[in-house]
């Protein structure tokens, strides 16, 4: 059992009569890689945000590194935290290196006071995503496959305790993306780094991830890694409308290959 | 070669012209201060801000002159208070922050001018006001110049870097325990200010000008946000002494001509980064 880095307790989000997320309870350990899937709109963004601190929630509790996140002391405790949002400039306008982007991830960057050297920790940033040869390049001309592994090595830099990504393998091809999944994999076993995680295909992380959250405006289920995630959890969650594929075993919420075609594994609607 | 010996004719004359040695470093000063806000004028897309803000000024300076206050000091307040408005504005009345600053503007300059014209005890240069002119700088004025420029230049060198990644990415920066919302706040106020700052002493036009297109020249080369700045002021210093000297040599009316200096100085710029990228993509053809 490590260190909890995240304990969300009774969490509620929006009114109260019609709440968008409604009796939120996680706990998160360091080294844990946790996903989150569901359906568009089910409150997977908010939740991200609470987290990280954008979004104050209407009621609840929020321990992050053992800590309550409130207002006084939510700068100190982001400092530690890496997020990789999802709301991206597409057509970023400003002129700026690779290595001046990553440098932003920094906790110190912006107090030019604080002088100090950082090339050596932006270039393992760098390596890390595989994007070490291009160092010196234009921000604007990469491709957004680069452009996202870039900003997650802007994430990555200042070496946090917590990484919250939401949904960051939109922009990556699946090779790219697999590369991701187990980029985040081995940080979470080698540093002890926390990670969270949204995603709407829960097919291509499951085989990565410790465990997976089911969210619809409150969490369905909490599937541990060898765990099935039974059917009525689904429906509940996209409704009557979903066909259940059957998946390969061993990966969270799919059923061991002799139990046949009945059980699920990946979602459609 | 009698092209050279008028040139050097002309130089000479023009460093010794009393006039326009007086209102060099002044002139000189704006160039800098703005050149410095530009870059966050453009990054943050705050043009139309600056255009707004310096002509609601004249209703500042409206205030001042019919109730006999400082000109100045009125006027600053005046349009710090309204770059602030416009900055707050936005988010509470969900009126988008391009029609906010169009009323602003219309309005109070509508006032400036009500006001100016009933003030009857004093005669005031509506034009001198509107335009200003660097080239009749006051003492007072000065001393106001140099408090202030050194005032935006210390906050804009302890701030420029958080600024740059709000303009970057605002949801990260927050997320990073910027105070995002703050640090804007005062990045209005203080183009407010610079913008004030620039209009009594070097117009409307020229404090727009200034404001966007050294930025504006650089855009196309810098790579960075030092490189950035640094070519932002090369620009806009060579503007300001071009426009001077045209300004000494045809007795053009100062700011008009640093601002046109700027223009060509960006259509030049514009034209060489534009025949660079056709050679490269040429190049890679051939």
């Amino acid at each position: 059992m490590g260190e909890s880095i995240v304990r969300v307790s009774h969490l509620r989000f929006g009114p109260a009569h019609k709440p968008i997320l409604d009796n939120i309870s996680l706990n998160v350990e360091a080294g844990h890689f946790m996903g989150i899937v569901g359906p568009n709109g089910a409150g997977k963004s908010t939740l991200i945000n609470i987290i990280a601190g954008l979004t104050q929630p209407d009621g609840g509790h929020i321990d992050l590194m053992g800590e309550c996140l409130t207002r006084s002391s939510s700068h100190r405790l982001l400092k530690q935290i890496g997020f990789l949002h999802q709301l991206h400039d597409h057509q970023p306008r400003l002129p700026m290196r690779v290595s001046d982007v990553v440098a932003m991830g920094m906790p110190g960057y912006a107090m030019p006071w604080q002088r100090s050297d950082h090339r050596a920790a932006i270039e393992e940033a760098l390596t890390l995503v595989d994007m070490q040869e291009l160092t010196d390049r234009d921000f604007r001309q990469l491709s957004g496959g680069q452009r996202q592994r870039v900003r997650l090595a802007r994430a990555l830099v200042r070496k946090p305790k917590l990484l919250l990504l939401d949904e960051p393998s939109a922009a990556l091809d699946s090779v790219s993306q697999d590369r991701l999944f187990r980029l985040l994999r081995k940080l979470c076993d080698d540093t002890g780094m926390c990670a969270i995680m949204v995603e709407h295909d829960i097919a291509a992380i499951s085989s990565h991830v410790d465990s997976v959250a089911c969210l619809n405006r409150q969490i369905h289920h909490h599937a541990m890694k060898g765990e099935n995630i039974p059917d009525d959890v689904w429906r509940a969650m996209y409704g009557e409308h979903i066909q259940i594929v059957a998946h390969d075993a061993g990966c969270i919420g799919c059923a061991p290959a002799d139990e046949g075609e009945h059980d699920h594994g990946h979602h459609h609607d | 070669m009698t092209m050279g010996i008028i040139m050097i004719e002309l130089l000479n004359n023009f460093f010794a012209s009393s006039v326009m040695s007086a209102s060099l470093l002044p002139a000189l000063l704006i160039a800098l201060v703005t050149a410095s806000m530009s870059v966050m004028v453009m990054a943050h897309r705050l043009s139309f801000l600056t255009v707004g803000v310096s002509h609601a000024s004249l209703a500042g300076l409206g205030i001042a002159v019919s109730l006999s206050l400082p000109l100045l000091p009125v006027a600053t307040l005046f349009s710090v208070a309204i770059a602030l408005l416009l900055a707050l504005m936005p988010k509470r009345q969900g009126i988008s922050e391009d029609a906010g600053t169009g009323i602003l503007f219309a309005g109070s300059m509508a006032l400036g001018i009500v006001l100016i014209s009933t003030a009857t005890t004093t005669r005031v240069d509506l034009f001198g006001l509107l335009f200003g002119n660097i080239l009749t700088v006051t003492a007072d004025e000065k001393l106001w110049l140099y408090l202030l420029s050194s005032l935006i230049l210390v906050i804009m060198l302890l701030a420029s870097r958080a600024w740059w990644s709000i303009a970057f990415d605002a949801v990260t920066a927050e997320a990073s325990g910027l105070p995002v919302n703050a640090l804007r706040l005062l990045l209005y106020g203080l183009v407010g200010l610079t913008v004030i700052l620039c209009v009594k002493l070097a117009g409307i036009v020229l404090t727009a000008g200034l404001l966007v297109l050294p930025a504006a020249c650089a855009w196309l080369w810098g790579r960075s946000l030092a490189g950035l700045w640094i070519l932002s002021v090369g620009f806009s210093i060579c503007g300001t002494l071009i426009g001077l000297i045209w300004s000494y040599a045809y007795e053009w009316p100062s700011g008009a001509s640093v601002v046109l200096a700027l223009c060509a100085l960006f259509v030049a710029s514009w034209l060489i980064h534009w025949g660079k990228s056709w050679q490269r993509t040429h190049a890679i053809k051939g």
